[in-house]
């Protein structure tokens, strides 16, 4: 029973990494891969079905054939996926663990702060953002940096508040340890795990959320290939080549698909996992993976 | 109940101040400066004075923001430059339209979301369930912009069943019919997201209540299963509220995609055009609007919440 659901478990989980992976190597693997010059194409060709004698997804209004530029385009598209989360996780854990151990100013003017970014709908305040900067994905990668920040800040805010008056902490203050010290080496070790798991799940979103920013103009600038400015480039032809048209929508949405079943997997997986862990020992926390309960990594 | 609604507007009065500083900050930090490019390169000095002092460009930036925010109180949002009209001229008509679109997407959400919740929590184990299950974590991923484009590729390109967008035929009698023709699509995938976040919402609230000691305590008196629901389901509403408003909320961030694709004539149409004209005083107006009504929206569910939960009222 054990091992079936164990199985079950480990597909749920593979399956969707499998395919994440997958995607991840198209990308970085792009030159190899594409069959030819994504930002190359004739204008004689231009609007080809799909099937087509050599290009076999069809070609776009300028006539470049849409696999190639499919598979380029998931470099700008995951890069603006992956480095906002990586940036966020970072940052917000930093901002998290300070106002957790901070005093009440400190607490409270972060966590004001919070309020204030969480006023506002995901993606108005990147667009907020994005509006200020030079379109490219350096504005993408920083907007979405910014939207994802409050929420890994209080999922770390609230994970170091749950230790904050654990004795191994105290113990580790009256054996003179210094502030970095605390941070770097009690707090964050119990605290990055939490993050990193509610980080995946975040992973999905970004790569929405940067391709719903491409969409609007306000990422990479033209001929490089995105999906999201390729569903912008493509959307005129909607009504006369509806099945050029949908493949980055198309595209879009498996990949949203696979990275938030993954993201999912995770959370619950290791939620899984930690639940059979016998509760953690405080001053054991810094060393053993701490029990993580997946139903508060939610924001 | 009146002084927890009094408490809840205070307590929204430092975000709102956060919200319009946010929105200022994008006005006054936009790299460039505002007077050369409104005067043009070889403009003369004193030109260029008299339109800094005009623009109270000189002045430091906190009474600058006061200044600004004092015009936005009363209405005034400035000038579009792409308009040539008041930013709130345009924005009014818009935020009609908006409410409209998602009016009928959150009718969806709610209908779609409580009966795919229900049917994953009556039979968790039944393919129903499971299905339910598949198809909320399918809407929870589905960007908004994805199936715009998939609903007209094959609703209105393919099978000519819809329109591809606008509000009204062109030719039509613009009644209530030809309105709701035009609504279905963009209120589909409009509603598709939150409709997946509510149903797996209320699964986990009603299965939770469903398998607890209420519904246990209510069998053993003999109470038919219909009856049981009942109960059960009332016991799990206040979780659908909580999550019908959040995503209520929601909705008006995903309307700048539909709205753009559809051609809908709203407050998200407007901000895209905005955005590619690189209009500024239109683009921070209309996210100042939607910002204060994602607030607004908050405080609603906050105190229909106090209505029905007296507990929260303390």
């Amino acid at each position: 029973m054990t091992s079936r659901v164990l199985g079950r478990a480990n597909l749920g989980l593979t399956f969707p990494a499998a395919l994440a992976a997958l995607l991840l190597l198209l990308a970085l693997a792009a030159p190899l891969v594409a069959p030819d010059d994504p930002a190359a194409g004739r204008l004689a060709d231009r609007l080809l079905d799909p099937g087509s004698p050599g290009h076999p997804l069809g070609t776009d209004g300028q006539g470049r054939d849409l696999l190639s530029r499919l598979i380029w385009a998931g470099r700008a598209s995951l890069t603006g996926g992956f480095v906002p989360v990586a940036v966020a996780a970072v940052a917000g854990t930093l901002l998290g663990v300070v106002a957790g151990l901070g005093g009440r100013t400190t607490e409270q003017a972060l966590l004001r702060l919070l309020d204030v970014l969480y006023a506002f709908p995901g993606v108005l305040l990147a667009i907020a953002v994005a509006s200020l900067l030079t379109p490219g994905l350096g504005a993408t990668v920083l907007a979405l940096s910014v939207v994802l920040t409050p929420a890994v800040a209080r999922v770390a805010f609230t994970e170091t508040r749950r230790v904050r008056s654990a004795e191994y902490l105290a113990a580790a203050r009256v054996s003179g340890a210094g502030w970095g010290a605390l941070v770097l080496r009690q707090v964050a070790p119990v605290v990055a795990p939490v993050v990193l798991v509610y980080a995946s799940s975040l992973v999905g979103l970004a790569i929405m959320y940067a391709a719903g920013l491409s969409f609007l103009g306000l990422g990479v600038a033209p001929p490089t290939a995105e999906w999201g400015a390729m569903l912008e480039e493509l959307r005129p032809s909607l009504l006369t080549h509806p099945w050029v048209a949908v493949q980055p929508a198309l595209v879009i949405l498996v990949v949203s698909v696979v990275f938030n079943t993954l993201g999912e997997a995770l959370r619950t997986r290791i939620g899984d996992t930690a639940a059979q862990l016998p509760p953690s020992a405080p001053a054991m926390a810094g060393r053993l993976p701490r029990p993580i309960a997946a139903k508060r990594v939610g924001v | 109940m009146t002084r927890f609604l009094l408490r809840r507007l205070l307590l929204a009065v430092p975000t709102l101040l956060g919200v319009t500083a946010v929105v200022f900050a994008t006005v006054a930090l936009v790299p460039g400066d505002p007077v050369a490019a409104f005067l043009g390169p070889g403009a003369p000095p004193e030109a260029r004075r008299e339109l800094t002092e005009r623009l109270g460009l000189e002045q430091p930036l906190p009474v600058r923001y006061a200044d600004w925010l004092g015009h936005a109180l009363t209405g005034d949002l400035g000038t579009s430059i792409s308009g040539q009209r008041p930013v709130a001229d345009l924005l009014l008509p818009a935020l009609g339209q908006t409410l409209t679109l998602t009016a009928a997407a959150f009718l969806l959400v709610l209908a779609g979301g409580v009966a795919l919740g229900a049917l994953g929590a009556l039979r968790p184990r039944s393919a129903g369930g499971r299905i339910s299950g598949a198809l909320s974590a399918l809407a929870v991923s589905a960007p908004q912009y994805s199936v715009a484009l998939l609903l007209i590729a094959v609703f209105a390109v393919g099978l000519r069943w819809l329109p591809a967008g606008g509000t009204h035929d062109v030719f039509g009698d613009g009644g209530p019919i030809d309105l709701a023709r035009h609504l279905i699509l963009p209120a589909v995938a409009a509603a598709l997201v939150p409709l997946g976040l509510t149903a797996r919402v209320f699964r986990a609230a009603l299965g939770g209540v469903l398998a607890g000691e209420l519904a246990d305590s209510l069998r053993a008196r003999g109470l038919r299963p219909a009856a049981v629901l009942r109960h059960c389901v009332h016991n799990a509403s206040p979780a659908l509220l909580t999550i019908g408003g959040l995503q209520l909320a929601y909705l008006l961030e995903g309307v700048i995609f539909v709205e753009t694709l559809f051609a809908w004539p709203g407050i998200g149409r407007l901000l895209y055009d905005a955005l590619t004209a690189r209009d500024l005083p239109l683009v921070q107006g209309g996210v100042l609007m939607v910002a204060v009504a994602f607030v607004g929206v908050n405080i609603l569910v906050d105190a229909a919440h106090a209505v029905i939960d007296p507990r929260v009222r303390n």
